[in-house]
């Protein structure tokens, strides 16, 4: 029996009077890869933003209903949000390395959680790039600028940094639309492999990439939870009609 | 097909407005030459790096160094800058981040409007009102307290100085030098921002990072603000003491540059050579003011193709 890791109860959200989700209900089971789908506006990556607060940032945005942690609602008032973005990390759709060097990228989020001891940093810094298969690499110019580095290492990279806090949930928001074939599957793999440590929430156009490496499937439809499953099922055996013409190509 | 004809027909109408414009910039500068090369030619390096004023009705007489004046007004608008640097930073980053939404519209057009006022009314408020104010309750005590270092070592009596006009200086510029990080702020994409804050770091964290991130525009804005500042005239002439003095005293009277030719124009076709010293004067400030601007602007290019990148 998987345990459930953070789990959305009838989260609404608004951006001003526009509604963009709509009573979501969604589990996230530890430890496993679930893939967030649907055609582009449907909501995926605002639900993302949910799980790590993100939309905190964007003014105007009003949000109903509970997004838990451990069972715990991250929107109460008495959470930390430093404490949870820690917990919850994120990967973005365009690489955005720091302009500084690939160490400093890495321990940026050791630093400001209160690492200061040169050798534990070196350590995670090591630790971190090899989880993300990049200090190969770069173990010899650690302290090269990070944007001199290909898209696809920069990608890498922001995994590195990302799980270099080590946290329990890892959201990523497309993470490979800007990638070539190459490096997309070098990260794909690399989900694979982070999903024995962690949880994994990953949005994507690319319903390949979700068949490839996803253990559950949540389709998305103007702001709706259509259909959520384990992703074999949703994939050979749709419950709803919009899953199977979205996942037949008839749409999105 | 019509579009573009017309396209090229306006081109063509640009041109001797272009042209103009070189033109005068061109002639400006030839013309600041000629009539400073009489003096150029009689004292040789020693105006630029003398400080003697020494005006004469018998031409064999009159002997002119301009040092002093020079010194002023890099010296001013150097104090100015470091003024402006942490304002229009605080400025800058408060307006971005920190201000609540109704509040920010109307500091982006006070300030704009700050950028832009007539610089008389810096000066008078700057003469009646900051001068007496820095007198009374910083420099004297200053002085009393730590003569001992020499920049205070010296009797604020008037209040007229260096550091009176750098502070005044550094209050005209921060408006413009803040509208330049301001944006350059704002244009930071907002992946960096969000990448910053996933990772659970506090604002200013945040601000910390995207700071370093703006730096070439920092530079640039402060550059051309530092050009701004060497050329402010009016201002400065009513609050800097208007004195030859070539000292790092910050409460020494001085001259600037563009003060010494507005306080000695009225008398200078008395004498036989103070015009051309004048002009020799204002041909420093232009190739000063030109030196600098290039650099703003190169600085400034650079960050625009850093962030389009």
């Amino acid at each position: 029996m998987t345990k459930v890791k953070m789990e959305t109860k009838n989260l609404n959200l608004w951006y001003g009077e526009k509604q963009a989700l709509f009573d979501i209900n969604l589990p996230i089971y530890e430890k496993k890869i679930t893939a967030l789908i649907g055609p582009s506006g449907c909501g995926k990556s605002t639900f993302l933003r949910c799980l790590n607060r993100l939309n905190d940032l964007i003014a105007n945005v009003r949000i109903e209903g509970e997004v838990l942690l451990d069972g715990k609602n991250i929107y109460d008032k008495d959470v930390d949000v430093y404490e949870l973005r820690k917990r919850v990390g994120m990967v973005f759709q365009k690489p955005n390395p720091f302009a500084m060097s690939i160490y400093d990228n890495v321990a940026f989020g050791p630093r400001i959680h209160g690492i200061k001891d040169k050798k534990e940093l070196d350590k995670i810094v090591e630790w971190a790039l090899k989880k993300a298969a990049l200090w190969d690499e770069v173990k010899d110019e650690l302290h090269k600028n990070a944007l001199s580095l290909s898209g696809g290492q920069q990608q890498r990279l922001c995994i590195a940094r990302a799980i270099a806090v080590k946290p329990e949930v890892l959201l990523m928001d497309e993470p490979t639309s800007a990638l070539d074939p190459i490096s997309t599957l070098k990260i794909e793999e690399l989900m694979v492999e982070l999903a024995k440590d962690y949880t994994i929430v990953v949005v994507t156009h690319n319903m390949q990439q979700a068949s490839r490496v996803s253990d559950y499937t949540a389709f998305f439809l103007m702001g709706k939870l259509i259909e959520f499953g384990e992703t074999e099922q949703i994939f050979l055996n749709p419950q709803k009609k919009e899953t199977d013409d979205y996942i037949s190509g008839r749409f999105g | 097909m019509k579009i573009l004809k017309q396209l090229d027909k306006f081109k063509i109408a640009t041109l001797p407005a272009i042209f103009i414009v070189f033109l005068l910039f061109v002639l400006m500068l030839g013309f600041y030459f000629i009539n400073a090369l009489p003096a150029i030619e009689k004292y040789g390096i020693n105006l630029f790096i003398t400080n003697i004023w020494q005006a004469a009705e018998d031409p064999a007489k009159e002997v002119y160094g301009l040092a002093a004046p020079i010194w002023g007004s890099i010296y001013t608008a150097t104090i100015a800058i470091l003024i402006a640097l942490p304002l229009s930073i605080c400025y800058a980053i408060f307006v971005n981040d920190y201000a609540p939404k109704k509040l920010k519209h109307p500091l982006i057009i006070i300030s704009d409007i700050m950028a832009g006022l007539p610089t008389i009314i810096y000066g008078i408020w700057g003469a009646f009102i900051l001068v007496p104010l820095l007198r009374d309750y910083i420099m004297k005590f200053l002085y009393n307290h730590l003569s001992f270092i020499p920049l205070f070592n010296y009797p604020p009596l008037s209040g007229y100085c260096y550091l009176s006009a750098g502070i005044l200086l550094g209050i005209m510029v921060t408006p413009f030098a803040a509208a330049i990080i301001r944006e350059a702020y704002a244009m930071i994409p907002s992946v960096y921002k969000e990448g910053l804050v996933a990772l659970g770091a506090t604002r200013y964290e945040t601000t910390k990072v995207l700071i370093k991130y703006i730096k070439p525009a920092i530079i640039s804005g402060l550059i051309l603000a530092f050009g701004r500042a060497l050329g402010e005239t009016v201002a400065v002439s009513l609050v800097i003491g208007n004195s030859f003095n070539l000292t790092y005293k910050l409460f020494a009277p001085g001259y600037t540059i563009s003060s010494l030719i507005a306080n000695q124009f009225g008398n200078a076709i008395l004498y036989k050579y103070m015009t051309s010293v004048l002009y020799s004067a204002g041909l420093v400030l232009f190739v000063i003011g030109l030196v600098v601007n290039i650099l703003g602007l190169y600085y400034l290019k650079r960050w625009r193709e850093y962030v389009s990148h």
